[in-house]
C-alpha cells in the first residue's frame, strides 16, 4: 500500500487513559485521543440509554450531564472529560433503583412515544430543574429548545416537564 | 369532550414500553452488539446520474481487519429489491441513479477502519445527464433513466363531461400547488445488529414495519429459503413509513453471511438523508368550478410526483393522491390526471399521510379560494358540498357507512377557536407587523391499503405454560403505542390484569404475518382479531375451566387472575392452574383481510377516518415567519381504544405537518443534497410547537357498524398545512402555494415602515 494512502487512515487512535466519574462510578478508560464521548458511553461501556442520532448537537438525543451541566456528548470529546462527572440515563434514578420524579412524570404523562428523543429530554428537564427549580414556561422551552422530538408533537413532554416542577413545588 | 388525562380516567395509563424508555433501559435494535461482532459500511454513488465502468476493491480487501467487500457480484440471489416492484439494486452493476445508490459494502473490525476502506475502492464513472425535474423527466428527449422510460405510472379518474361542466360553471379557480421532499427524520436512523447462527440460519436486528415483507426480501437477495431467516423488528426510534423498505438490511445480511460474524450496522444521519426516504414531491395543479350558488360542478386535477431513482411504492402513493384530491365533495364532473415520474432525485417512497398530505393542501386550497370568490364563508361552502353519510366514495365506490364528515364539520363549528373567528381582533393588543389569522380544514383519508394488494390480518391468542395469555401479533411498535393499546384492549375486552398478559410482537419466528404496520390499520385489525378470537378463546378456557371445576362453563366467567363464579365474586381457578392442567394447550388464531370496497379500481378504500382542523396563526411581517398559537382537531375515527396513544398521534401528525408547512424541504440541487443533516433540514423543535393543540376524539358509529376502531396514525398529519394557509390568508390576504411556505412572500414593506415608526418614537 502506498504511503499517500496510508495519510488518509484512521488517525487519532494512540490510547490514553481518562480518569472520571461516570453514574457515581469512577472510571479508569482506554480511549483514543480522537473518541468521543458519545461513543465512548455506547461502544465501550454499553451504556446505550445515550442515544445517537444527529451527532453534530442538533438533536439533544445524547445529552448527558457532565458536571451537572447538560452537554451533548456527540460534540464533547472524551478527553475532555478528564476528572468530570458524568450523569448518564441510567444514573439519573434513586439509587435504590427508583425513578426520578422528572423520569416518572414523564412516564405518567405519557411524554414519548418511540421514546428515542426521551433520555435527552429527560437529562434536559433534570439538568433545568436542577439550576432553577421552579422555572417559567419560556425557560422549559428555551431548556428543551436543543432537544427534537419527532413523535410526541411536544405536547405530552410540555405536559411531563410541568408536572415535575409541580411535584418540585409541593415536595417540603 | 375533549381528550386529556383528566377526561380519560382510568383509561389514562402508563405504557407497558414506558418503564425501559425513561430510564433507558431499553434497547432499541440499533442498541445491540454482539462478541466479535464487526461493522459494515456502505459505499454509496457520489453521483446522481453516471455509468459504472468499473469497480475495483483490492485493495480494500487487503487492507488489515477488514474481512468482506462485497458488490454485486456477491449477491448469491436476485440483486433487487422493493415492496410492491423490485427494481432498486442492492449494489448497481453499472449504472448509479441516484446519490444513495449503493455500490459496495465492507465488513471491517472498527467503525473507522471500515469507514477508511471505502475510500480505497475504486470506482470508474462515466457522468450521464441529470434529470432533477419531474415535467421535464417526461420530454420526449429526456435522458432516460430506466429503459422502459421515465414515467413509474400514471393513474387516472374520470367521471361526467369536464367540458359542458366548466362550461355550467359560475366560478372557477385555478391554481398550481407545489410541496416539499420532507424527510422522516425518525429520530433513530437506520441500522442493526445482523448474526448468522450456528445452524446456519441468519437472524437480523433490524427496525421495519413488516418483518414478513423483510423476510420474504432478504430470501430472495440471500437465496436462502424464508425459514431460514428470522427477523426481530421492534421496538423502533420512530418510523413514519420510512423503514417499510429495506434500508441497511440486505447488506448487513450479506456482509454477516459471507463472514460468518455479526455485523452491526447504523447510519449517520447523512447517510439515512441520502440513502433514506422522503415524501414524494409533487406539483398539483387544479381547475375546480361551482355554479352561483356554490355548488360545486367540474374538478380538473393535474398531478406530477417526483419519485426518484426507483419504484418503492410511487405507484401506490400517487394512487392514494389521485383519491384524495377528490376528498370529501361532491361534483358531477371530474378529471384527475396523476404522474409518478422518475428523476435522479433521492428516493421518494411511502411517509404518514402517503400522498394525502399532498393532495388535501391542494384540495382544501381550490375550496378557500371558491369560497372567496363567492363571497362566502369557506366552512359554509364545504358544508354544502360535503358528501353525505350513504354517498359512495371519491371513485364513486361503495364505502363504509359513517357520518364522520359531518361530524368533523360540526364540532369544528362549534369549537371555541373557531368562534373566535367572528370576535373582534385585538390588534392593539399586538405590535403592527404582527397579524393574527384563523383558518380551518376538512378530510377524509382512507385506512389500509386498498383494492387489489393483499393486505392480511389476523393474529393469535393462547394461554402459556406460566398462566399468561400472550397476545401474538405480527405488528411493530415505532412508538404509536401499539403495545399499549393492545394491553388496553384485552384488559377490557377480556377482564383481564395487566400482569395476566404477555404481548409478543416482532419477531417472525414467533407470530403469525399479520400485515404491514402501516397505512393506520394495525388498531383497527388488532381490534377485529380480538373480536373474532373472544368468542372461542373465551369458551375455550371456560370448557377447561369447566371439567377442572365440576360446574358448568356457563357459570363462569374471565377475569383478572383466573376464572371467577359468574354469580359470585370469588376467584376459582387461576389462569396457572388451568395452563398446568392436562389437555391441548389452549390456543386461538384468526386469519383475514383489510375489508376493501366492492370496485374493481387499484387502490380504492373503504373504510376512512374523517379529521377538521381549526388554527389560529400569528405572522410576522418583518421576519415572514408564521407561528402556530393555537390548533383544534376534530377527528372521527370510531371509538377511542388508547387515549394517551390517540393523543400522541394526533399531536404527532399535527407537528410533523407543522413541519411540512413551514419549515421542512430536503433542498436538491442538481441531484443532491443540500441539506445535510438537522442544522439546515429544519423540523419543528419546542419552541415551534407552540400553544395548546385541543383534540375531540368523535366515537359515534352508526348503529351496526361492525367495522369499529378506524386509524388515526396519519389523519393527524394531513388537515394542519391547508389550515394553516386559510389562517395566514385570513390574517394577511396572501394565498400560499408553496410549502414549505416561503417568508419572502409574507414579508410586507409597510410592515418595516411600522417598525422603523414604532422603534424612533422609542
Ligand atoms: S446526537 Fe448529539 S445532539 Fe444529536
Ligand atoms: S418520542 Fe420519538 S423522537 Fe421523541
Amino acid at each position: 500500500m502506498s504511503k499517500h494512502e496510508m495519510l488518509g487512515a484512521p488517525r487519532g487512535a494512540e490510547q490514553s487513559e481518562l480518569a472520571c466519574t461516570i453514574n457515581g462510578e469512577e472510571m479508569k478508560l482506554e480511549v483514543a485521543g480522537a473518541r468521543r464521548l458519545l461513543s465512548v458511553l455506547r461502544d465501550d461501556l454499553a451504556l446505550t440509554g445515550t442515544k445517537r442520532s444527529c451527532e453534530i448537537g442538533r438533536c439533544g438525543a445524547c445529552m448527558v450531564l457532565v458536571d451537572g451541566k447538560p452537554i451533548n456528548a456527540c460534540l464533547t470529546m472524551a478527553y475532555q472529560c478528564a476528572g468530570k462527572q458524568i450523569t448518564t440515563i441510567e444514573g439519573i434514578g434513586a439509587a435504590d433503583g427508583g425513578m426520578d420524579p422528572v423520569q416518572r412524570a414523564f412516564l405518567e404523562e405519557g411524554g414519548f412515544q418511540c421514546g428515542y428523543c426521551t433520555p435527552g429530554m429527560i437529562i434536559s428537564v433534570k439538568a433545568l430543574l436542577d439550576r432553577s427549580p421552579d422555572p417559567s414556561e419560556e425557560e422549559v422551552e428555551e431548556a428543551l429548545s436543543g432537544n427534537i422530538c419527532r413523535c410526541t408533537g411536544y405536547g405530552g413532554i410540555k405536559r411531563a416537564a410541568q408536572r415535575a416542577i409541580e411535584w418540585r413545588r409541593e415536595a417540603p | 369532550m375533549l381528550l386529556n388525562r383528566e377526561s380519560s380516567g382510568k383509561r389514562w395509563r402508563i405504557r407497558p414500553d414506558g418503564l425501559g424508555k425513561v430510564t433507558g433501559r431499553l434497547a432499541y435494535l440499533t442498541d445491540m452488539s454482539a462478541a466479535g461482532m464487526l461493522y459494515g459500511r456502505v459505499l454509496r454513488s457520489p453521483y446522481p446520474h453516471a455509468l459504472i465502468l468499473s469497480i475495483c476493491t483490492e485493495k480494500a480487501q487487503q487492507l488489515e481487519g477488514v474481512h468482506a467487500v462485497l458488490t454485486h457480484l456477491d449477491v448469491p440471489g436476485l440483486n433487487r429489491y422493493g415492496i410492491a416492484h423490485q427494481d432498486q439494486p442492492v449494489f448497481c452493476e453499472n449504472k448509479v441513479r441516484y446519490v444513495g445508490d449503493a455500490v459496495a459494502a465492507v465488513a471491517a473490525e472498527t467503525a473507522e477502519l471500515a469507514e477508511y476502506a471505502l475510500t480505497l475502492i475504486e470506482v470508474d464513472y462515466e457522468l450521464l445527464p441529470i434529470v432533477d425535474d419531474a415535467e421535464l423527466a417526461l420530454l420526449q428527449d429526456a435522458p432516460l433513466l430506466h429503459p422502459q422510460g421515465n414515467l413509474l405510472h400514471r393513474s387516472q379518474f374520470n367521471r361526467g363531461q369536464l367540458g359542458s361542466g366548466f362550461a355550467a360553471c359560475t366560478h372557477i379557480v385555478e391554481d398550481t400547488y407545489f410541496t416539499p421532499r420532507q424527510m422522516h427524520t425518525y429520530m433513530e436512523t437506520e441500522g442493526g445488529l445482523f448474526v448468522p447462527e450456528e445452524d446456519g440460519r441468519l437472524t437480523v436486528y433490524s427496525p421495519t414495519q413488516h418483518g414478513f415483507m423483510d423476510r420474504l426480501q432478504l430470501s430472495r437477495i440471500t437465496a436462502m429459503k424464508q425459514e431460514r431467516i428470522r427477523i426481530v423488528s421492534s421496538p423502533i426510534g420512530g418510523s413514519f413509513g420510512g423503514k417499510d423498505e429495506l434500508n441497511v438490511q440486505p447488506y448487513g445480511a450479506l456482509l454477516a453471511l459471507k463472514t460468518n460474524r455479526p455485523v452491526k450496522l447504523h447510519h449517520s444521519r447523512w447517510e439515512s438523508v441520502r440513502a433514506g426516504l422522503k415524501r414524494h414531491p409533487m406539483k398539483i395543479s387544479m381547475k375546480t368550478g361551482t355554479d352561483a350558488s356554490g355548488h360545486l360542478l367540474a374538478h380538473q386535477v393535474r398531478i406530477i410526483a417526483d419519485t426518484g431513482a426507483y419504484a418503492t411504492l410511487g405507484a401506490e402513493v400517487l394512487n392514494f393522491a389521485v383519491e384524495h384530491v377528490l376528498g370529501p365533495y361532491r361534483y358531477d364532473h371530474v378529471k384527475v390526471d396523476g404522474y409518478s415520474v422518475y428523476t435522479n432525485n433521492g428516493m421518494s417512497g411511502e411517509f404518514r399521510g402517503f400522498g394525502g398530505n399532498q393532495a388535501i393542501f391542494a384540495l382544501e386550497g381550490q375550496l378557500d379560494r371558491l369560497a372567496e370568490k363567492l363571497g362566502m364563508d369557506p366552512w359554509e361552502l364545504r358544508r354544502m358540498n360535503m358528501r353525505m353519510p350513504d354517498d359512495p366514495g371519491p371513485f364513486g365506490q361503495p364505502i363504509v357507512v359513517t357520518e364522520g364528515a359531518m361530524q368533523v364539520w360540526n364540532a369544528a363549528e362549534a369549537s371555541g377557536l373557531w368562534q373566535e373567528r367572528g370576535m373582534p381582533n385585538r390588534e392593539e393588543e399586538r405590535e403592527p407587523w404582527i397579524k393574527v389569522g384563523i383558518g380551518s380544514a376538512f378530510t377524509m383519508h382512507g385506512g389500509g391499503l386498498g383494492v387489489g394488494i393483499p393486505d392480511p390480518a389476523g393474529g393469535r391468542l393462547l394461554l402459556a405454560a406460566d398462566g399468561c395469555i400472550e397476545a401474538i401479533f405480527g405488528y411493530e411498535e415505532f412508538g404509536q403505542g401499539l403495545l399499549a393499546t393492545l394491553a388496553l384492549m384485552l384488559i377490557e375486552q377480556f377482564g383481564l390484569a395487566e400482569s395476566d398478559i404477555r404481548m409478543i410482537i416482532g419477531d417472525t419466528d414467533l407470530v403469525p404475518d399479520s400485515g404491514s404496520t402501516t397505512a393506520s390499520r394495525a388498531t383497527s385489525m388488532m381490534w377485529k382479531t380480538l373480536q373474532n378470537l373472544k368468542a372461542p378463546f373465551t369458551s375455550q378456557l371456560l370448557e377447561r375451566a369447566a371439567e377442572l371445576l365440576g360446574k358448568s362453563a356457563d357459570k363462569l366467567a374471565m377475569g383478572a387472575g383466573g376464572i371467577y363464579e359468574t354469580a359470585g365474586d370469588s376467584l376459582l381457578l387461576t389462569y396457572k392452574e388451568l395452563a398446568e392442567a392436562k389437555g391441548e394447550r389452549i390456543s386461538c388464531s384468526t386469519a383475514f383481510q383489510f375489508p376493501t370496497s366492492d370496485t374493481p379500481r387499484t387502490g380504492a378504500h373503504f373504510l376512512y377516518t374523517y379529521a377538521a382542523v381549526v388554527v389560529k396563526v400569528e405572522i410576522n411581517q418583518l421576519t415572514g415567519r408564521v407561528r402556530v398559537l393555537d390548533q383544534y382537531h376534530a377527528v372521527a375515527a370510531g371509538p377511542v381504544m388508547n387515549p394517551q396513544g390517540f393523543l400522541g398521534q394526533i399531536e404527532g401528525g399535527s407537528s410533523m405537518a407543522l413541519g411540512f408547512a413551514i419549515t421542512e424541504d430536503a433542498v436538491m440541487q442538481q441531484g443532491q443534497y443540500m441539506t445535510k443533516n438537522l442544522d439546515t433540514y429544519l423540523v419543528p423543535t419546542i419552541v415551534e410547537h407552540r400553544g395548546t393543540v385541543s383534540v375531540e376524539p368523535i366515537e359515534h358509529l352508526p348503529h351496526g357498524d361492525s367495522f369499529g376502531p378506524r386509524g388515526i396514525g396519519e389523519v393527524g398529519s394531513v388537515t394542519l398545512a391547508p389550515a394553516i394557509a386559510a389562517a395566514i390568508h385570513q390574517a394577511v390576504g396572501i394565498r400560499v402555494t408553496k410549502l414549505p411556505i416561503e417568508p419572502e412572500l409574507l414579508q410586507n414593506d409597510c410592515a418595516f415602515a411600522f417598525a422603523e415608526e414604532a422603534v424612533s418614537k422609542r
